[in-house]
């Protein structure tokens, strides 16, 4: 597969701050990958998105070293506008992406700019809903919505625009386990029948685990880790400390590991862990 | 910290007009406050401004906005009247030491100088509360060629003046009622107390707007040519509005 996008020696330091919020990144992502960010408070996660869409340097003032390059665009010459027509944003903040008042018109916008029929922002906007599955809030005032919807809106509106790649700042922050899980099913989906690619920054781990192919650590402006989801687990001795919580099953594996008695990979999802518990009880019965 | 300006929405003719034909409207009230030199053709054009807030339902949200700005069109009387010599004496502020003369001419100028800045300014908050922002920078870029950034430069300006004003006479009495001396009559001094409250204000108007560009940016308003989900020509009605407004400034400039 080759790359969609990469950064080279990515360095940045917005104006008026001495340390980088960036410091020397490099990152490599394949076409059809699904990529999960996670790292404390101030890491640099949503610095990095912005650089991805183009934000930065267009928008954020600041010193800029390096260079990003996505879907075969450079992201200095390039407008946001223009790689807007390969990558897809969720921001952070639900609420400041909103441009209009009513849902269906902020789907409409984007498919606006891309200077399509009627008819077919109808039909993308209709899809779009119902990926989502917020067809009944078509009609709805977008400054009445919960935080929830207004994330699941601010979705289906980059969704509408068919990127290539989305990425998504904690898309799912004010979302319940529910909403959380709906939106990451959304996401698969997109990922493996669509083949978008995905990278997306994530505060709950056991998310990650579960559906994201490679997973990055960040702390500091660095990538501190980065591999696929059982190799970065496997890193408590680093993941600890950062304050990030592997998810239950995969502590319950490390605990095992400590006391010697489980020697294999780790599990990301429960019925992975209820094939470790066998083991071990079997060999348990075996020594015994 | 105070709200800023927003679109109200409602479906009145006032809403469904072309954001264009609004922004003349503004304009022509513009060109006719200048014109015009009697106070009290001045006044019914204000009038006038109140009356299309009431009919798009927004009377609530502007008439604030419009009493902040005849505050600060009162203190503008106020530093003009003193100083103009011409005219017949009308009164003294200070009757027996002859202080303070006020002329027939000078509060006629005054009137007219307050009543412009109150009838032009007046028109903003109604255009901000029937027209979403969105829709106004896509004409601005679109149909009327102002670069983007511009464009969102003008809308924040526009979004901001009415606030500022309504909330400077809020936090100037907020301040008073702490002991700050706001009550000086040194313009100077005056400028000085308001400028580090209004700064909060101007960065949240600037941010937000910021927001908002970048939002609209990454869906790719800017790349090219564009297409409408819903239409927005210029309705019959569009055109009717705007010949009465033509009409009517033509005969204010012919009178
Ligand atoms: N607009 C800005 N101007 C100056 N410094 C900024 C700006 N935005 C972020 N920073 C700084 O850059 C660093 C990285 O911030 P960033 O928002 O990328 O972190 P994050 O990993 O997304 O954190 P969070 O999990 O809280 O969202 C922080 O030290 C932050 O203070
Ligand atoms: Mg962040």
């Amino acid at each position: 597969m080759s790359s969609i996008i990469k950064i080279s020696g990515l360095t940045f330091v917005y104006q008026g701050s001495k340390v980088p919020a960036l410091d020397q990144i490099n990152m490599d992502v394949k076409q059809g990958d699904f990529i999960g960010i996670i790292g404390p408070t101030g890491a640099g996660k949503t610095t990095l998105a912005l650089c991805m869409n183009g934000v930065i340097p267009h928008f954020y003032p600041g010193d800029f070293y390096g260079s990003v390059w996505v879907d075969g665009k450079d992201t200095v010459e390039n407008d946001c506008a223009v790689l807007a027509g390969s990558i897809g944003s969720v921001f952070q903040d639900p609420e400041a992406q909103m441009v209009a008042m009513v849902v269906e018109d902020e789907l409409a916008f984007g498919l606006e700019n891309l200077n399509l029929p009627r008819h077919e922002m109808e039909r993308r906007i209709t899809e779009a809903l119902e990926i989502t599955g917020i067809s009944h809030l078509r009609y709805h005032s977008t400054s009445r919505l919960s935080g929830g919807q207004k994330q699941r809106v601010a979705i289906a509106s980059a969704i509408a625009l068919h990127p290539k790649i989305l990425v998504l700042d904690e898309p799912t922050s004010e979302l319940d386990p529910q909403g959380t899980e709906i939106v990451y099913d959304t996401l698969k989906n997109l990922n493996e029948n669509h083949g978008i690619t995905i990278i997306v920054i994530e505060q709950k781990i056991q998310y990650l685990a579960q559906y994201c192919s490679r997973l990055m650590v960040m702390d500091k402006g660095k990538i501190v880790i980065e591999g696929s989801c059982r190799e970065v687990l496997a890193r408590q001795d680093i993941l600890k400390p950062l304050g990030i919580n592997c998810p239950p099953v995969t502590q319950l594996a490390h605990m095992l590991k400590e006391r010697g008695l489980y020697h294999g990979e780790y599990p990301l999802k429960v019925d992975e862990a209820y094939m470790v518990i066998s083991k071990v009880l079997q060999d348990w019965g075996n020594f015994k | 910290m105070p709200a800023l300006v927003e679109y109200i929405p409602k479906d009145t003719l006032v809403h469904r007009l072309n954001p264009i034909t609004k922004i003349l409207w503004t304009l022509a009230v513009l060109s006719v406050c200048f014109i015009l030199q009697e106070p009290l053709a001045i006044f019914i054009v204000l009038l006038s401004n109140i009356l299309v807030a009431w009919l798009s339902g927004v009377l609530k949200q502007v008439i604030p906005a419009i009493i902040g700005l005849f505050i600060f069109s009162l203190v503008l009387i106020l530093f003009q009247i003193f100083f103009v010599k011409e005219g017949n004496t009308l009164f003294y502020v200070i009757p027996f030491i002859n202080l303070g003369r006020v002329t027939d001419v000078g509060l006629k100028f005054s009137a007219v100088l307050a009543l412009r800045m109150l009838a032009t300014t007046s028109t903003i908050p109604i255009l901000m509360t029937t027209t979403q922002m969105k829709d106004i920078i896509v004409v601005l870029t679109e149909k009327c060629r102002v670069p983007f950034k511009y464009s969102f430069m003008l809308v924040t300006a526009l979004r901001f003046i009415p606030t500022f004003i309504e909330e400077m006479d809020q936090i100037l009495q907020a301040q008073r009622s702490r002991g700050y001396e706001t009550d000086t009559s040194n313009p100077f001094k005056k400028l000085f107390i308001i400028i580090p409250l209004a700064i909060p204000l101007l960065i949240l108007s600037v941010k937000k707007a910021e927001k908002m560009a970048i939002s609209m940016e990454v869906r790719g308003f800017g790349a090219g040519p564009r297409s409408y989900y819903n239409r927005v020509d210029m309705k019959k009605t569009d055109y009717a509005v705007i010949a009465l407004l033509g009409t009517i400034t033509l005969a204010v400039l012919i009178m």
